[in-house]
């Protein structure tokens, strides 16, 4: 049977291209983390001393390549290959598809130029505020344009798939949602909720900020609003990764999904709860009432949920394709499992480092012990975990297996690719174990010298030189990593293409029904309608009246514009 | 809908694990006298910082028999005043605010930690039962020379202070 | 891949993954003994806390 690329060329194509431009990104969010690392600890500084913002630069593009441009385009890749697939039709409306691919380019480039511009001092242009740009810290204007761009291109996407699925329906009347779809219209559902947060912020604030058409703004106000969005944002990173574990994992370990109802129960929590707990990065905020905090913090701790029931299904499914491969015991069946098949081992390590960083995100959503560790190193540790591998490392071995479907070509540098995922997972290992252990005595993350005049940190164990050394040969490792996979990549996109009747050369891409179908779960899960009604209100119970309490501050009123521009500051 | 017993079984105990989190931070509440950061240290506009009452001139006051009160002031890049100076056993709260952009105070090595936040006072009560020399800085990025933004805490023995006070006179 | 090296069929019913529970019961061992040490040994015996 032909694959997906001589299926569906044009749908294969804007694969390609948006994977293609998530990896660009990821090459660079690697090289810039590579540079941090080297800095931070003092092994290696290059891009500047001290009085030279040029660490920040490097930071800033770090954070947003990596989590915004990386992720989001290879989102819109994956979601366009499920929803195609899985529905079996085309994308409606080619002209569509082409302007949202067309949006979020434009705008990941005009953000990407701010960014870069902070590198030299001949360009009147700099965005060293970070993937949080707080205010009243300015970027300039192109910075928050292009991020505006961006996501008004991934909310057109949304609708290109919605539509896709309208039409869908009406030749299929009275079925039940396919997962893969549910799943991507669910997560788009959530996208649009959580996003309002951050247009808000952006448009009736920090643009006309950075145009000089107010001249304050209410720091806390925009904050608030920038962490309405950015909690959801990261399940809007992990959903693509839950619908590759769901769908894809099982299979790759020989099995079948144990329970498509327990999934679509899954996608309807994150939904409902993903928005209405973000003031839980705000724990440490003066301004906030302290029962805000708390309501947010059992919100937060309810979203568990969803997380740990995952935890069971994938495992179970695993295991389901393990006995099927005769294995025994309780624990003996994973010694059955394909480890050697990256799209296999890249998804498990990365799950496995997700249940440890699951532990830390429970420490980090503690209320009391945040002051712990709020700020400090142990938040990238943990951070590095699940973005950074959970939903990394899945993104790279999902790869492995979708790149021969929207290319005709084989998986090339077999052996390469085998061992990518390991050295990832050791190279995580040291790095954000040190770095949760150096957030533990207070080493502060952000920061382009945490080494200070007036004192010295008291590690409980270990010393800060062994910390520094793991951190440095952890980011080299994974940095060879980060490489090794595009290398695979380039290699396998320059490969010749099989034939469509390939005969023995098929390309693998069939997804075996749940052991547990969706006729086994109430019609009412497909409700879209009522879970987006139930999910709105639920913000409004937990937003209304802290965002009352804060903008009844001031809108307009607060802090003046601190451009983040070498000149200004030295001046 | 069908849920294998298995399932179940971890439904519950997922459950109990949450109710378990929830009730930890609502016993350390309740119970340790942990007190989050909130509203209560107030507002003031950044423009009025410096003819302020409290932070037009920052400095550590004498309030009660062991009571300090800090009027704070986050600046790019430094704390004023730096070092705070205070005798053992005391109970110190710390009113912090900015003009400027966002700022975190962390005593190095404790559970003291607060975003300082243009147009708020965070208010923090810490009690300083040991002497001792406490590393400060600041943990949120905050222009070019953040990572030189450090400052002190000195918590001296009781006889030391008393010498202290005495040298003033 | 995996589906060619299948040994046997199992289906839904005749299935209790028995090799997951015993995972993910370790799994909430170590959350909690982690959690009370967490809380225990680096915060509540940790130095100085904002009391007020
Ligand atoms: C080559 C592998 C990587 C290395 C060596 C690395 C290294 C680092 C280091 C040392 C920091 C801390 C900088 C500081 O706080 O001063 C950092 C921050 C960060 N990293 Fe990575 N990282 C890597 C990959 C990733 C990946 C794959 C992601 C996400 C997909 C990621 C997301 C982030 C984010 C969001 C931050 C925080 C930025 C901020 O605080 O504004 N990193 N990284
Ligand atoms: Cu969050
Ligand atoms: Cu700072």
């Amino acid at each position: 049977m032909a694959t997906f690329i001589d299926r569906y060329p044009f749908e294969a194509k804007v694969v390609r291209y948006t994977f293609a431009v998530s990896f660009l990104f990821l090459a660079l969010g690697a090289i810039g983390g590579m540079i941090q690392a080297l800095h931070r600890t003092g092994y290696l500084r290059f891009i500047g001393d001290i009085t030279d913002g040029s660490y920040y630069t490097v930071l800033t593009s770090h954070g947003v390549f990596l989590v915004i441009f990386f992720t989001v385009f290879f989102l819109v890749g994956i979601f366009t290959w499920a929803v195609t697939k899985e529905l079996d039709r085309e994308l409606g409306n080619p002209r569509l598809t082409k302007y949202w691919v067309t949006s979020m380019t434009v705008g990941a480039i005009l953000t990407s130029v701010a960014i870069i511009g902070g590198f030299s001092d001949s360009v009147p242009m700099s965005a060293d505020v970070l993937f949080t740009f707080y205010a009243p810290m300015g970027a300039h204007v192109l910075f928050y344009l292009g991020l505006t761009i961006f996501i008004t291109g991934s909310w057109v996407a949304g609708y290109d798939w919605f539509k896709t699925w309208w039409d869908w329906k009406k030749e299929n009347e009275g079925k039940r949602i396919p997962l893969m779809t549910f799943m991507v219209l669910t997560t788009m559902l959530m996208w649009y909720l959580g996003t309002i947060g951050v247009a808000v912020e952006v448009l009736f604030f920090l643009i006309p900020f950075s145009l000089g058409l107010v001249s304050e703004v209410n720091p806390l106000l925009t904050r608030t609003l920038f962490w309405f969005f950015g909690h959801m944002v990261v399940y809007f990173w992990l959903m693509p990764v839950y619908l590759l574990w769901y769908n894809v994992l099982p299979k790759l370990a020989g099995g079948r999904l144990f329970s498509d109802p327990l999934a679509r129960v899954v996608f309807i929590l994150f939904l409902l709860l993903s928005v209405p707990v973000g003031i839980h990065h705000q724990y440490v905020d003066p301004g906030i009432p302290e029962g805000f905090k708390f309501m947010m913090m059992t919100n937060t701790m309810f979203l568990l949920l969803p997380s740990l029931l995952t935890a069971f299904t994938v495992v179970a499914s695993i295991e389901h394709g393990a006995r099927q491969r005769g294995g025994t015991g309780y624990f003996g069946w994973l010694r059955t499992l394909p480890w050697g098949n990256p799209a296999f081992s890249g998804m498990a390590l990365a799950g496995l480092m997700f249940a440890a960083g699951g532990f830390s995100g429970m420490i980090n959503a503690g209320m009391n012990i945040n002051y712990l560790v709020h700020n400090t190193f142990w938040v990238p540790g943990h951070f590095h975990l699940t973005v950074g591998t959970a939903v990394a490392l899945t993104f790279m071995a999902g790869t492995y297996w979708l790149l021969p479907q929207i290319t005709g070509k084989r998986l090339a540098a077999k052996k390469a690719a085998a061992v990518q995922p390991f050295l990832w997972f050791v190279g995580m290992t040291f790095m954000s174990n040190a770095m949760h252990r150096a957030g533990l005595f207070g080493m502060p993350r952000r920061t382009s010298e945490p080494q200070y005049e007036g004192f010295d940190y008291e590690p409980a164990f270990g010393t800060v030189a062994e910390i520094d050394a793991q951190v440095v040969g952890g980011g080299i490792l994974l940095t060879l990593s980060t490489f090794l996979f595009l290398y695979v990549v380039v290699r396998t996109w320059m490969g010749t293409r099989v034939s469509a009747d390939g005969g023995d050369e098929i390309i693998d891409d069939e997804i075996p029904p749940a052991l547990s179908g969706p006729e086994d779960s109430p019609r009412v899960l497909d409700n879209l309608k009522l879970w987006t009604a139930i999910a709105i209100l639920l913000v409004i119970l937990a937003y209304a009246l802290p965002i009352a309490h804060i903008a009844s501050q001031g809108l307009y009123e607060g802090s003046e514009y601190f451009p983040m521009l070498l000149e200004v500051l030295t001046a | 809908m069908e849920i294998h017993k298995y399932e179940k079984a971890w439904l519950v105990g997922a459950l109990v694990l949450i109710v378990f989190f929830i009730s930890t931070v609502a016993y350390v509440t309740a119970v340790t006298g942990v007190d989050m950061v909130d509203e209560s240290g107030g507002t003031i506009h950044p423009d009025d910082v410096s003819d302020d009452e409290r932070f037009g001139d920052p400095r550590v006051e004498q309030v009660g028999e062991n009571e300090f009160e800090v009027y704070m002031v986050a600046l790019q890049f430094i704390f004023r005043p730096d070092p705070v100076e205070v005798p053992e056993g005391s109970e110190v709260t710390f009113y912090i605010t900015s003009d400027n952009v966002v700022h975190g105070y962390q005593i190095v090595g404790t559970n003291v930690n607060t975003m300082v936040i243009p147009g708020q006072i965070a208010e923090i009560t810490v009690e300083f039962d040991e002497a001792g020399e406490y590393g400060v800085l600041c943990n949120e990025y905050c222009g070019i020379g953040h990572a030189d933004m450090e400052g002190k805490v000195i918590v001296h023995p009781e006889d030391e202070w008393e010498e202290m006070q005495g040298g003033d006179d | 891949m995996g589906t060619e090296s299948r040994e046997r069929r199992i289906d839904h019913d005749e299935f209790d993954p028995i090799g997951t529970l015993a995972l993910i019961g370790l799994y909430f061992v170590i959350l909690v003994v982690m959690w009370v040490l967490m809380w225990q040994v680096e915060f509540l015996d940790g130095g100085p806390t904002v009391v007020g």
